[in-house]
């Protein structure tokens, strides 16, 4: 086999970093999910989306995934995500893009803003694999939520117990509990 | 409704459904396993199924696809009673959704 680039290989990238510009990926997720350089991604960026990709780093904290309403719609990405990586092989990637279009598609079937962007949930995935955050069984509705590593065995979610200020924010399109 | 119009109305959601399944499998699999709730091995029987397989299969006095939701608890999200705390309709359609996909997970993970 000779090694050098695959014409294939480029060909599968520049068709996944297409999609996830599409659906909004910030560059460093391009950056380390294909093999195409910064200049190569650059140019895709804008011919796609039509405008320079924003700057400034990437969220790191686990913290946004823990609170109320953002808890919400990253347990359903990631049950959506389990669903596919235990029903089918796909590439990592391949897995978060579908994820992502289906909680999209689940967003606009229940006029619900996504609060989750794609460049968020592909984080959520990397903190998982990095044993960071998991997805922990609610002992009320026997539902899976996205929590701590090590939470105690009498987890209960968000929506069955909602802590006393959710619900409540001023942001037109969030979730409201009544 | 007499049964013969029970026959052809039963016949037309079999085919309705059949129809979609095929699309939706052959436009992605993966993404179908996950819409239609069914099996791998389901999925490779159904896209395989010729248009005269599929009229005959959809002739029948059964109706194909099954009722998705099996748990009370997932119903009466749905369907927004004897829900105590949270009970904006939306909201409990969230979390419906969460136990849908979730418990799915679940059982193939026990094939």
């Amino acid at each position: 086999m000779a090694v050098g680039k695959s014409i294939l290989n480029e060909s599968r990238d520049i068709e996944r970093a297409v999609a996830l510009i599409q659906l909004g990926a910030r560059l460093q997720v391009l950056e380390y999910e294909t093999s195409l350089s910064y200049e190569r991604l650059l140019r895709l960026y804008k011919e796609v989306a039509g405008k320079s990709p924003s700057k400034g780093q990437l969220p790191f904290s686990t913290d946004w995934f823990l609170t109320w309403q953002p808890n919400i719609h990253a347990s359903l990405f990631l049950n959506i995500h389990e669903y596919l990586s235990k029903t089918s092989e796909l590439e990592e990637i391949d897995t978060v893009i579908k994820a992502f279009r289906l909680y999209n598609d689940q967003m606009t079937a229940s006029a619900i803003e996504p609060i989750l962007s794609v460049t968020r949930a592909w984080r959520l995935v990397k903190f998982v694999d990095n044993g960071m955050l998991t997805l922990t069984k609610c002992t009320c509705c026997r539902g899976n939520f996205v929590t701590e590593p090590y939470e105690n065995r009498h987890f209960v979610c968000g929506l069955c117990q909602p802590p006393a200020r959710a619900g409540k924010g001023a942001a037109s399109g969030g979730l409201r509990l009544h | 409704m007499d049964s013969e119009q029970i026959l052809a109305e039963i016949r037309e959601a079999n085919l309705t459904y059949l129809m979609l399944a095929q699309n939706l499998i052959r436009k992605d699999r993966a993404e179908a396993l996950f819409r239609l709730g069914v099996t791998e091995e389901a999925a490779d029987l159904l896209v395989m199924l010729s248009t005269a397989q599929l009229l005959k299969i959809a002739s029948s006095n059964m109706l194909l696809c099954r009722f998705r939701v099996d748990d009370d608890l997932v119903w009466n999200l749905l369907t927004s009673h004897n829900v105590k705390k949270v009970d904006n309709a939306t909201t409990t359609q969230l979390h419906a959704s969460i136990l849908m996909a979730g418990k799915f997970a679940e059982s193939m993970a026990a094939h």
